[in-house]
Formats: structure tokens, C-alpha cells, sequence
């Protein structure tokens, strides 16, 4: 006791004492990988001959990078995918939240293990069942899209013809994101249920005092209450979608399917090193994927703040 | 508790349905445990339980060392679970309450390691662990994302919504050390989201198999997935094996997530601002 | 480095010591059962090979009865990738290191495994042991062995035999070339409605595979130049879409679901692959179609590899250690009775010739309706010839795959597919 108030940490001090481990883990892990990921970009390097086969080549990698229709097509399929299944995850896991949240009461428990369960399905089982599921001829969802057909009115718009969802490069990029999806609604579902907890229920006394209905409140105290949550969920969503890998990984087999459709960039880093074993340009087009990323994270930063501080 | 009851029939058919469609896959995984792979690979899968289950896991038993692989799983994922929580939590709480300097570069450099792939890191990673002698090692597992951005990040949130400024003031004017608040304080306050945390980082660690591919250079010092993984080979797939595996790996992670989400979801009103 | 030997015993300290004297045990044909700390040898492996491996530990133990083995086993591809690692940094390498065909030509330009044709090794000598193409494949631009052949995939075709034959459709119409070879999925059609193929993309690979020589290169020459504009690129291309246009191709990816469901229904009438496939299609793949598959050689005389094992020693292993990873090595691949159990027990298609001379390949295989098959699976091996590899040839794959696909799906006409396929490849071709 004694020695603890000699040696009282002052505020100033207390936030360095407080990321501390962070700092040294971040010297001993993180630094030098960085740095030879960044040494590697400058070089051309054929690994299995070891270390010393590394050969300068200036800024050759980033040019090559710059310069590869593939990048490029690779680019364009993660922006795809990470559209298509990261706004859909927010706009119904918010709601949904809010709904299990206020709703419901016996068996919630349930219903959110339930969402969640994706998120711990192991992704064997899934690559499995999705093939299954997507099959062409004996699938689920297209024996599901068939009998919709037979619907009135609306059958029409269903096709004709069974789909050949992992086979046609214009199925691969919805069939993928529908997994990503479901693997990750349950998730956010979790991170705002968790952040709905510490809304005080005062608030919607008042409001519900004041005359407001269900809409309003959810309007004008949940979501602005939820703010720093969003926030978090959605950069989350900005990185993880951007290096979008496992999902399209299982499903189109590791190669990215028929005509790269579903290859991510992170898929296609990944074959520049390890399958086409050209580490050198790998590293670069990893640096460069670095500061796409880098900049949609200030951006969604900014977004957030313009309407009042993130945090 | 704040609720209002008059959301229609519609809504809870319409989430209740959405519930079951989410649950049919890991149905299906449970399924799949207890069939050969030649069951599993036919069109329709199977729908209902079959009878290959101790079949399966002989299987899986003899290819590797299963239990003890496991083990080794739990143990990493227990204590990185640990870690993750009182190292992001402090860092979280740093973020979010404190002003200092170098606090935007700082937080910057905790986003910047989010951005990286992983699998660019395999061969530094590598060199680093052999250095630090922590090959075959699990703590080389635990140790290094034990301050990782998305726990700090967490947290930061959490805290910035749900720890008011002056309480933390009104502690300090009471004499209460900068450690005691974060201590007595702060960290009662978080329960929720160290729950949250301590849920998905468990999970994360559960899961991961490129940490362990780089240093778990020994099957008996396997993590599951690695183990679970080199059943599979291009042409000579135990699937049988591997789905049983899979299925008795998820059952860890469901009966944490029933434990945490009374802590989650069970309507505590954790607020501080009563 | 005594720090980094791989003895995961206590008395690590003297390890070094210990193993110098056991290598001179060994050169000497001494007993090693004086040896108080048993040595252990790691393999490095993937599934199959692992198990071969484990069960050779027995007659190993005979042998060597102080050096225990220790085998590492990852999934095919973490497999790889951890070799890749290792060999870059020469930390934790095993003693033996399996590799699979796919892999082998390019750690053998690398330059981080040992040359058995070195004389302290001797395969030079050994070679004529094993199949010629194996060895091929494993010799690298400067005429070092980097790895010994422990078993190898001869192609054939395995085709059902009830379906073709209710078409009218006999083995010799079905594989006098690749254009009866097409013109027999026709009428099978017409007659069944059985596709031929599981995916047109099966026949291109082949066909661009055909009629080339031991040395020549199958995407780029040995300078480098772009080959995929050539005639054996266009006619495989041309084989494939007219594969597609009559629906012959069921259009699914070898191990899934859908694959197997067709072998089982009798949709899919004929693959081409390794030896081993008969062995996975009686045991699980579609065991009730007992009896009504034939395996014959590959259409218009083709001959290819599919699959196969090598077994290399890294460069970094301590030098003591180096001759009892060789041993090993023999043990497994120039041991008859041990080719054989791993035939008889994983469809390893033995890489040792003498193995391949055994009673057990001129028996009758039940499965296929009681012919004689491994004697044709013999016979393919050995007019394999072994492609020169070349760096880029698994993106030059993958490109050839994506223009293919484009060809078939989209209806790109082949000459501005292969163009576009050869301007990608060129640019690579020189980094």
C-alpha cells in the first residue's frame, strides 16, 4: 500500500502505462513484418532458395501491380462483394437488434443463438453445404426457386431454367455474399444487442411520456444512442469486407471461380504468393490493398464524425 | 425494461423463420458427424441422423491425436481469451478517456495493424517465433494478438457510450488511484462488452488456423482446425471424420455462447447513468 | 546449429555429438542398438502419404532400431505452404519432405533441397529403378535430382462399360482419337442421356497435354516464349466447346457432390485420371456400380500424369542426418514389399519398377468387371514423358482455365481468347 501511493501514477501518465502492452506487443509482432513485407515489395524473390536469393528490383513490383488486369479485376469483385453483403448485414441487424431486444422475452436466448450459430459453424461444413445447396440440378435453392415459379403473379419472375450458381461467373459474386451474409448477421446482431444493454431505459420513459411511438423512439434514442456502435460495426465491416478471403476461399475451392469472378484481392494475394510464388509483387499489391483500405477507414471515420463525434 | 408489445405476429413468423434458415446448416453439420463419406457426398445430403457416428470418430481418433489436439485449443483460447480482455480493455479505456499526445498517431497505428492480411505475415511471423525460441510453443498463439485493434477499438466504443466522464472524476476526487479506477470502476462497468469480447475472442482463437499453421510445427501440438485440417487431402478425404471433428469442435464454442448470453442478452441493465 | 536440431528428447545438448557418432554407426554397418537416446526423424507429409509413411515404421524399426519416426501431417496445401516457409528461412525443416507432383518442379529450380544425385546419395545409380518420367520430373534445369519418386498417377480413362456399349459405342470407337472420342459422347447421349465428361474443361487439359515430347514445355518454351497460341492449344479449345455444345459435359467440379452423384446415378459415363481413382470409386465414390466400370489408355494414344508423390531431403538438414533421411527415403521408394503395401493399401501407384512386376498386376480387378487394369496402368507409365516445368505454369493455368471459361460460358470466339491468354502470359513470362 505504501509503495503504490509513492509511486502514484499521475493522469498524464496513466494512458501510456495503459497501451503499453500494446506498444511492446506491437514492437516484438507487428513491426518487423512490416517492415519485410516492405523490404519484399522492393524485391524479387523465389522463397524456397532462402533468404539470401532476395534481389532488388526497385519499384518493378508496384509498376507490375499497377499494371495487372487481374489486381484490378480483383478489386472491383471485393468492392462488389463488400457492398452487396455489408450494407444488407447493418440494415437488418439494427433492426433486428432493436426487435429482439424490446420484444422478446422468452426464448431470446434462442432466437439469438440461432443468428449467431454461423459465425461458429465450421467453414468445412460450410464449404459442404453450400455446394450442396447451390448445386445446379439438385440443389435446395434452386428446387426452392423452381417450385416459387409455380407461384401466381409473381412466379414469372422466378427462372425458368435452374441456375448454375457456382459455375456462371454472374451467380459467383450473389452466391458469396449471401454467405458472407449469413455468416456475419448474427455477429453484428451480438455487437448491437450489446450496445442496446447500456441504453438507459429512462430514456424511453420520458419519451414514451412526451407521446413518442415506437418509431420515433427507435429514431431519435436508439439509433443516435447506437452511433458509436454503428460506427464500429461498419469500419469493422469496411476492413473485413475489403479483405474478404475464407468465404469465396471455400466456396469457389480456393481459385476464385470461373472467370475470377468471386476471387477477392485477398484471394488473389494470397495465389501470387503461395501458387504462382511471385512473393515480390504479392507484397506490393499488399501494401497497395494497405492504403485502399486505409483510406475507406478515414473515410467511414469522417462520415461518422460529420454528424457529431464518433466516440 | 422498456418494451412495446405491439409488434405483429408478422415480425416474430418473419424471425422465427429467418432463426430456423440460419440454424439449418449447423443442423446439418451434426448430421453429417454421424454419416460415412459416402452418405455425406450424395444428392440430396443427408437430412436426418445416421448411424456412422462412432464409426467417424475411430476414424478421427486414430489419424490424430484428437483430444490432446483439443486441449491444446482450449487452453490457447482460454488464455488468449484472458489477455484480450485486460490488455484491449486498458487500452480501450486509454483511448476513450484520456487525452495525450501522440493519441490520434497512436490510435492510427492500432487501426494500421487491422489492415494487413495475415498470410503476408507468415514468413517474418515465422523468423520471429523461431528467434523467440516460441516455435511448437502456445503461447505464441495467446501472447501476440493479445492487444489487438479490434479488442481496443471495442472498447474504446463501449467505454466513449457507457462510463461518464465524471464518474471517473468524482473517483479521482475521492482519492482513488488511476489503476483502482480502472480496476473498481471501469471494468465492473464493461461487463457487457468484456462479454462480447471475451465471446469473439474465444471464438477467433478457437478458429484460427494460420497462427497455428506457423508455429505448431508438432501434431501433438496441434490447434484443431491445423488437425482437423490435415485430414483433407485432394483425392483421400476422410469427410466422415472430419465432419464428426467439426461437429464435437462447435460444441465448446455453443455451450460458451449459452454461458455468455446471460451476461450478453439477458437484459441486464448495465447502464451506468441510472 | 545444436540449437536448432530437431530432438525433441531430453540431453539435447550432446544431440550433436551423439548423431556424429551414430552416422559413423551407420557407415560402418554397425548395430545401432547401442545408442542410448533414440534419434528421431521427422517427415514432413499430407494425408496418405502420412499413413504410407507410419506404416512403414515397423520394418524402419527393424532396421534401424535406435532412430525413431516422427511424421508431421498437414492438410496438402498448408502442407506446402509451411515447406515454403521452412525452406525460405531454413528454421525447423523436416528430414524428409513429401511432395506432390503439382509442387515438385518448382522447389526443384529453387535450390533448398539436397541433389540425390550426389554421390554421397547416389540415385544417379538408383534411377534406373524407378519409373523414367518420375525421375524427369524431378531433375532440375542443372541435372540434379532434388527428389525420389514414391508413387505416381498414370492416366487412364475409366469409362462405363454397360452405358457406352447400349449405345453401340466399343472401346475402340471411343479411343481411336479425340474426335471419336466426341463423337462417341454424342451418341451415348442420344442413347442415355449420360454425359459423357463431368466437365469439358477435363478434355482441354488433356488435349493440350497430347503429343508432346519428354522436354518440351507446356505453356512456354524454354525461353520463355508464349506457346498457347499454337494448334494444340486451339484444337483442345475446339474440343472442349464442341464437348459443350452437344452437352456432353455435366459441368461440375471433380469432388463434390454433384460429381459423385453422377458416378453413382450413371450420369457421368467416363473420367480420365489417375490409377488411382478405380480404387476411390469402389471404396466410397460409388461402390454400387461394382463391375460396370473398364479403364482403357487415354483417346488418339495420350499419355499423362495424374497425381503422384516425391520424397526430398532439404538442403538445411545437419549434415549427420542427412544419411538417415536417405535411408529412410530407400526404404520407401526402392523397397518392393513396401511399394506394394502402399499400392494395396492407398492406391499408391508404385514408382519402383520392380514393385510393378509383381503377380498383383496381372490380377483381375472386380470392381472393373474383372480386367486385368494395373497392367495398363503399368504399361501407360511408362510412355509418360515428363513436361519441362516453368515457373509460371500454374498462372498460365489458371489464365488458360479463365479463357476457357469464357469460351464455353460467354461464347468468346478461341482465337481472341488464346490472344488475350498469351498477351497475360507474356507478361509474366520473364519475371
Amino acid at each position: 500500500m505504501r509503495l503504490r501511493s509513492r509511486f502514484r501514477l499521475t493522469p498524464a501518465w496513466t494512458p501510456y502505462v495503459l497501451i503499453l502492452p500494446f506498444l511492446l506487443l506491437f514492437l516484438v509482432f507487428n513491426l518487423f513484418p512490416l517492415l519485410f513485407s516492405l523490404f519484399l515489395a522492393f524485391h524479387s524473390w523465389e522463397p524456397t532458395s532462402g533468404l539470401t536469393a532476395m534481389q532488388f528490383v526497385g519499384f518493378d513490383n508496384f509498376g507490375f501491380a499497377l499494371g495487372d488486369e487481374w489486381f484490378w479485376k480483383s478489386l472491383r469483385n471485393t468492392l462488389w462483394m463488400a457492398l452487396a453483403s455489408g450494407v444488407p448485414q447493418h440494415l437488418v441487424a439494427i433492426p433486428l437488434a432493436c426487435f429482439v431486444h424490446s420484444a422478446l422475452r422468452r426464448g431470446r436466448d434462442w432466437v439469438v443463438g440461432a443468428f449467431f450459430l454461423p459465425y461458429i459453424t465450421s467453414t468445412v461444413a460450410i464449404a459442404i453445404l453450400f455446394s450442396a445447396l447451390f448445386s445446379t440440378d439438385y440443389g435446395l435453392i434452386n428446387l426452392g426457386l423452381q417450385g416459387l415459379r409455380h407461384l401466381p403473379l409473381i412466379g414469372a419472375a422466378f427462372p425458368a431454367e435452374p441456375v448454375d450458381w457456382m459455375g456462371r461467373p454472374e451467380y459467383i459474386k450473389p452466391a458469396i455474399s449471401l454467405v458472407v451474409f449469413w455468416r456475419y448477421l448474427g455477429f453484428n446482431m451480438v455487437l448491437y444487442l450489446a450496445a442496446l444493454q447500456t441504453i438507459p431505459g429512462d430514456l424511453y420513459e420520458a419519451a414514451r411520456l412526451d407521446g413518442a411511438g415506437p418509431l420515433r423512439q427507435f429514431w431519435f434514442i436508439t439509433l443516435p444512442s447506437l452511433k458509436p456502435m454503428i460506427f464500429f460495426a461498419v469500419t469493422l465491416s469496411v476492413i473485413g469486407g475489403l479483405q474478404l478471403f475464407e468465404e469465396p476461399f471455400i466456396l469457389t475451392g480456393g481459385r476464385g471461380g470461373s472467370d475470377q469472378a468471386g476471387m477477392s484481392t485477398a484471394i488473389y494475394l494470397y495465389r501470387m504468393a503461395f501458387d504462382f510464388n511471385d512473393f515480390g509483387a504479392a507484397s506490393a499489391m499488399s501494401w497497395l490493398l494497405f492504403f485502399l483500405v486505409a483510406a475507406l477507414t478515414a473515410l467511414t471515420n469522417r462520415a461518422f464524425r460529420a454528424r457529431g463525434p464518433a466516440s | 425494461m422498456h418494451t412495446h408489445r405491439l409488434a405483429p405476429w408478422a415480425a416474430y413468423t418473419v424471425v422465427g423463420v429467418g432463426a430456423l434458415i440460419m440454424l439449418a446448416p449447423f443442423w446439418f453439420m451434426f448430421v453429417f458427424a454421424t454419416h460415412s463419406r459416402t452418405d455425406i457426398f450424395s444428392l440430396p445430403p443427408p437430412l436426418v441422423f445416421g448411424h456412422d457416428f462412432a464409426a467417424n470418430l475411430g476414424i478421427l481418433t486414430s489419424h490424430l491425436p484428437f483430444w490432446r489436439n483439443l486441449g491444446i485449443s482450449l487452453y490457447v483460447a482460454l488464455a488468449s481469451t484472458a489477455f484480450t480482455l485486460l490488455f484491449c480493455s486498458m487500452g480501450g479505456y486509454a483511448f476513450a478517456m484520456f487525452e495525450f499526445r501522440f493519441k490520434d498517431a497512436l490510435f492510427a497505428l492500432v487501426m494500421g495493424t487491422m489492415l494487413v492480411p495475415s498470410f503476408m505475415n507468415m514468413i517474418p511471423t515465422f523468423m520471429i517465433m523461431d528467434a523467440l525460441g516460441w516455435i511448437d510453443q502456445p503461447r505464441a498463439l495467446f501472447i501476440p494478438g493479445a492487444a489487438n485493434a479490434f479488442g481496443i477499438f471495442l472498447m474504446r466504443q463501449f467505454v466513449g457510450s457507457s462510463i461518464p466522464p465524471e464518474l471517473v472524476e468524482a473517483a479521482r476526487m475521492d482519492g482513488c488511484g488511476e489503476l483502482g479506477i480502472y480496476w473498481r470502476i471501469v471494468l465492473p462497468l464493461l461487463r457487457p462488452a468484456l462479454g462480447t469480447l471475451g465471446l469473439i475472442t474465444f471464438i477467433a482463437s478457437w478458429n484460427n488456423f494460420i497462427g497455428p499453421l506457423i508455429v505448431m510445427r508438432s501434431p501433438e501440438m496441434y490447434t484443431l482446425p491445423l488437425a482437423l485440417r490435415a485430414l483433407q487431402s485432394p483425392v483421400d478425404t476422410e469427410w466422415g471424420a472430419l465432419m464428426t471433428g467439426s461437429a464435437i469442435a462447435t460444441i465448446p464454442l455453443l455451450l460458451l455462447f449459452l454461458a455468455s448470453s446471460r451476461q450478453l442478452i439477458s437484459g441486464l441493465t448495465t447502464g451506468a447513468v441510472k | 546449429m545444436p540449437e536448432r536440431d530437431r530432438l525433441e528428447l531430453p540431453g539435447r545438448r550432446d544431440a550433436g555429438r551423439r548423431l556424429a557418432g551414430l552416422a559413423l554407426a551407420l557407415a560402418g554397418g554397425r548395430s545401432l542398438a547401442a545408442a542410448a537416446q533414440p534419434v528421431v526423424l521427422t517427415v514432413a507429409a499430407y494425408p496418405a502419404v502420412d499413413d504410407i509413411v507410419r506404416e512403414a515404421r515397423p520394418r524402419w524399426n527393424a532396421l534401424y532400431p535406435g532412430v525413431d519416426i516422427k511424421v508431421v501431417s498437414r492438410q496438402t496445401s498448408d502442407h506446402h505452404t509451411a515447406m515454403t516457409t521452412a525452406l525460405s528461412t531454413s528454421f525447423y525443416l523436416p528430414d524428409v519432405m513429401a511432395l506432390e507432383v503439382g509442387y515438385v518442379g518448382r522447389f526443384a529450380q529453387g535450390g533448398g533441397l539436397e541433389d540425390l544425385g550426389d554421390a554421397a546419395y547416389g540415385m544417379r545409380h538408383e534411377a534406373p529403378q524407378y519409373v523414367p518420367y518420375a525421375v524427369a520430373q524431378a531433375t532440375n534445369r542443372h541435372g540434379q535430382i532434388v527428389a525420389a519418386p514414391s508413387d505416381i498417377g498414370p492416366g487412364t480413362l475409366l469409362y462405363r462399360h454397360d452405358l457406352l456399349t447400349a449405345a453401340g459405342v466399343d472401346e475402340a470407337a471411343l479411343t481411336r482419337s479425340w474426335d471419336s472420342f466426341v463423337a462417341a459422347g454424342v451418341r451415348l447421349k442420344a442413347a442415355s442421356g449420360a454425359f459423357l465428361l463431368a466437365n469439358a474443361r477435363d478434355l482441354k487439359d488433356i488435349v493440350i497435354r497430347t503429343g508432346l515430347r519428354a522436354g518440351d514445355g507446356l505453356y512456354f518454351d524454354a525461353d520463355s516464349n508464349v506457346l498457347v497460341e499454337s494448334p494444340r492449344f486451339v484444337r483442345a479449345f475446339e474440343l472442349a466447346r464442341a464437348a459443350r455444345q452437344h452437352k456432353l459435359d455435366a459441368r461440375v467440379t471433380a469432388w463434390s457432390n454433384e460429381w459423385s452423384e453422377g458416378f453413382r446415378r450413371g450420369t457421368i459415363a467416363t473420367q480420365m485420371s489417375g490409377a488411382w481413382l478405380a480404387g476411390h470409386l469402389a471404396n466410397w465414390l460409388a461402390p454400387a456400380t461394382h463391375g460396370l466400370w473398364r479403364a482403357a489408355q487415354l483417346p488418339e494414344g495420350s499419355f499423362a500424369a495424374y497425381g503422384g508423390t516425391f520424397l526430398a531431403i532439404p538442403r538445411g538438414v545437419p549434415a549427420e542426418r542427412k544419411a538417415l533421411a536417405w535411408a529412410l527415403i530407400r526404404l520407401l521408394t526402392l523397397d518392393r514389399e513396401r511399394q506394394l503395401a502402399a499400392f494395396k493399401a492407398h492406391d499408391a501407384f508404385p514408382g519402383l519398377l520392380a514393385a510393378q512386376q509383381d503377380d498383383f498386376f496381372t490380377q483381375p480387378l472386380p470392381f472393373l468387371g474383372g480386367q486385368p487394369a494395373r497392367a495398363l496402368w503399368r504399361d501407360a507409365a511408362l510412355h509418360i514423358s515428363a513436361i519441362a516445368v516453368h515457373k509460371q505454369d500454374a498462372f498460365a493455368d489458371e489464365v488458360i482455365n479463365t479463357e476457357l471459361d469464357k469460351v464455353l460460358d460467354q461464347g468468346k470466339a478461341i482465337a481472341p481468347a488464346l490472344s488475350d491468354a498469351a498477351r497475360l502470359l507474356a507478361r509474366r513470362a520473364h519475371r
